[in-house]
């Protein structure tokens, strides 16, 4: 089928600059152009219009790394990662990893693009989350005080929560603050990303809260989760620790980080989620 | 002259782009209707529906696809068609519509609007899939010719009379871009109006114009800046012989404000004669 081979021959010299001698053999020249300059008009096309696509997802790791480097990382990502799918929506989730793996330089230059990397991609995967109607605070205060242990939250899936090594959102801020910053040193940070509406946020946790909602993320009982948290809170005066703790809850309900508080005696559901 | 589809007349439109969904929906400007991008709206479940469906809940709309890929030899991808028929049926589309070229083969995407061999080979495999596609849909699909920058060789038509015979031996629609027609007339050495006296305007049911960039050996379709006059009188041309036809501006870079835009979207009405 000559058609099937011209196209698999086209697309290997556009994508992977292979067989580009057949050119004048299979195409024709232009009236101002080879055939060779013909097709690498698609071969350049290609690779610009990938790296623009992910400079779109990951603006604030092209400014960390660089243009040049950025692109030299990007031009190598296109290589790894041909795309697969009718769109590019998702064609940037795995720069986080090549980071990791592909990017020049030392670890930690390496371990902070990661993290901003999975910090951008977060930002995308909640633009294009499905986002149910949350929980509000009145009904999650009409929960029985003696069913509060063993209650379990269903997260809204319009929402990242994050573990980094870096504290890559302070950057992300600044930079989009129009500062200049350094990139910073290593330090444990965490990040939840959410969308409200039509607005995506993020807001830095300290270890506590991130514990307790990592464990409600997980599936976790309200006492499960809290207990994760208990070394840190028994440090508090018990009003306060009470008091923070019904400080969080308050804030990720209204943020809407969950859809339904489901009631469970001796680990079993007893149904009757309590929904939006 | 009506259309053979008697797919509506919708007045001179704009393509709806990211940039500009907050003053859309918020503002509701006056405009006759909007093109959105198919694949833009596909593989999310997020907040560009949100966007789509506020807009086609006060605009008329259509679709227009770039990566159904109608020329590849790679099989039709029928979840691509499940999710372009449901997003169809959710926006009330008036048509759809994607482009006569093929953009992968190998299960790769370039997302590049690549060019099709004008061969009677290709011509079966093309109108045989455009059937099946118009039979998926139940309704006409809408074929645009693309910019092309080179031609394979061994050629047994022109460009004008391959997409005439599809659009006949397919019994589909045309999209016909008059920028194209310009920046491939450019490229390849023909003259426009021999392209515009080959079309079957009885099958054109819409008319893209859009800026372009010249770098001197070749024309790119680069839908930046303000249409030039040349292409405004192809317009024209094109919207006489098809007796009154929807008209859009597409413009995808250096994208201006959305009064700017659309009072260049504006321009084509004196160009087809309507009234301003």
């Amino acid at each position: 089928m000559r058609l099937r081979d011209d196209q698999l021959w086209f697309a290997r010299a556009v994508m992977d600059g292979v067989g580009i001698d057949e050119a004048p053999r299979r195409l024709t020249a232009g009236p101002k152009q080879s055939a060779t300059e013909r097709l690498d008009i698609y071969r350049r096309g290609y690779e610009a219009r990938l790296v623009e696509c992910l400079a779109d997802d990951y603006p604030v790791l092209k400014r960390a790394l660089g243009v040049d480097a950025f692109e030299s990382l990007c031009r190598r990502y296109v290589e790894h990662h041909p795309s697969r799918s009718p769109n590019l929506n998702r064609f940037g989730g795995q720069m986080a990893a090549f980071c990791r793996d592909e990017l020049e330089g030392p670890a930690s230059k390496r371990a902070f693009a990661t993290d901003l990397a999975s910090l951008e991609w977060a930002i995308v995967e909640v633009i294009h989350a499905p986002r149910s109607e949350p929980l509000t605070l009145e009904r999650f205060s009409q929960v029985p005080p003696d069913g509060w242990g063993g209650a379990c939250l269903e997260a809204n899936t319009a929402f990242r929560l994050l573990e980094l090594e870096y504290p890559v959102n302070a950057y992300f801020q600044a930079v989009l603050d129009g500062a200049d910053p350094v990139a910073p040193g290593p330090a444990w940070s965490a990040t939840l990303v959410y969308r409200s509406g039509t607005t995506i946020w993020r807001t830095d946790l300290a270890a506590p809260a991130f514990e307790v909602l990592s464990g409600l993320v997980a599936g976790e009982t309200l006492a499960a989760s809290l207990s994760r948290a208990e070394v840190e809170l028994a440090k508090l005066d018990p009003a306060e620790a009470s008091g923070r703790v019904a400080r969080w809850f308050r804030e990720w309900v209204a943020d809407g980080l969950f859809v339904r508080v489901a009631l469970r005696l001796g680990g079993d559901s007893v149904g009757g989620a309590m929904g939006a | 002259m009506a259309n053979r589809f008697g797919l509506p007349d919708l007045g001179v439109g704009l393509g709806l782009r990211t940039v500009h969904y907050a003053h859309v929906v918020e503002a509701q400007p006056e405009v006759d209707w909007f093109e959105i991008l198919s694949e833009n709206y596909m593989q999310t479940a997020g907040r560009p529906l949100h966007y789509v469906d506020a807009v086609a809940g006060r605009y008329p709309v259509a679709m227009h696809g770039v990566s159904l890929s109608i020329g590849s030899t790679d099989p039709l991808d029928r979840a691509y068609l499940i999710e372009l028929r449901a997003l169809r049926d959710r926006v009330k589309a008036r048509w759809v519509s994607d482009h006569l070229c093929w953009t992968g083969v190998g299960g790769k995407n370039t997302h590049d609007l690549l060019p099709m061999p004008y061969t009677e080979e290709a011509l079966r495999h093309v109108v045989g899939r455009v059937r099946a596609v118009q039979d998926f849909l139940g309704a006409p699909l809408a074929l645009e010719n693309p910019s092309s920058y080179a031609e394979h060789a061994g050629a047994q038509m022109t460009e004008w009379e391959f997409l005439a015979r599809v659009a006949e031996d397919a019994d589909c629609a045309i999209l016909l871009d008059v920028n194209n027609v310009y920046v491939s007339g450019f490229n390849h050495g023909f003259d426009p109006s021999t392209y515009l006296a080959a079309i079957p305007f009885d099958r054109v049911v819409q008319l893209h114009v859009a800026g372009h960039t010249h770098h001197g050996t070749h024309i790119i379709d680069s839908h930046i800046g303000p249409v030039i006059d040349d292409v405004w009188r192809l317009l024209g041309e094109a919207w006489r012989r098809a007796g009154g036809v929807s008209v859009l501006l597409e413009w995808d870079a250096e994208i201006p404000g959305f009064e700017a835009t659309h009072a260049e979207a504006l321009r084509a009405k004196q160009f087809i004669g309507a009234p301003s």
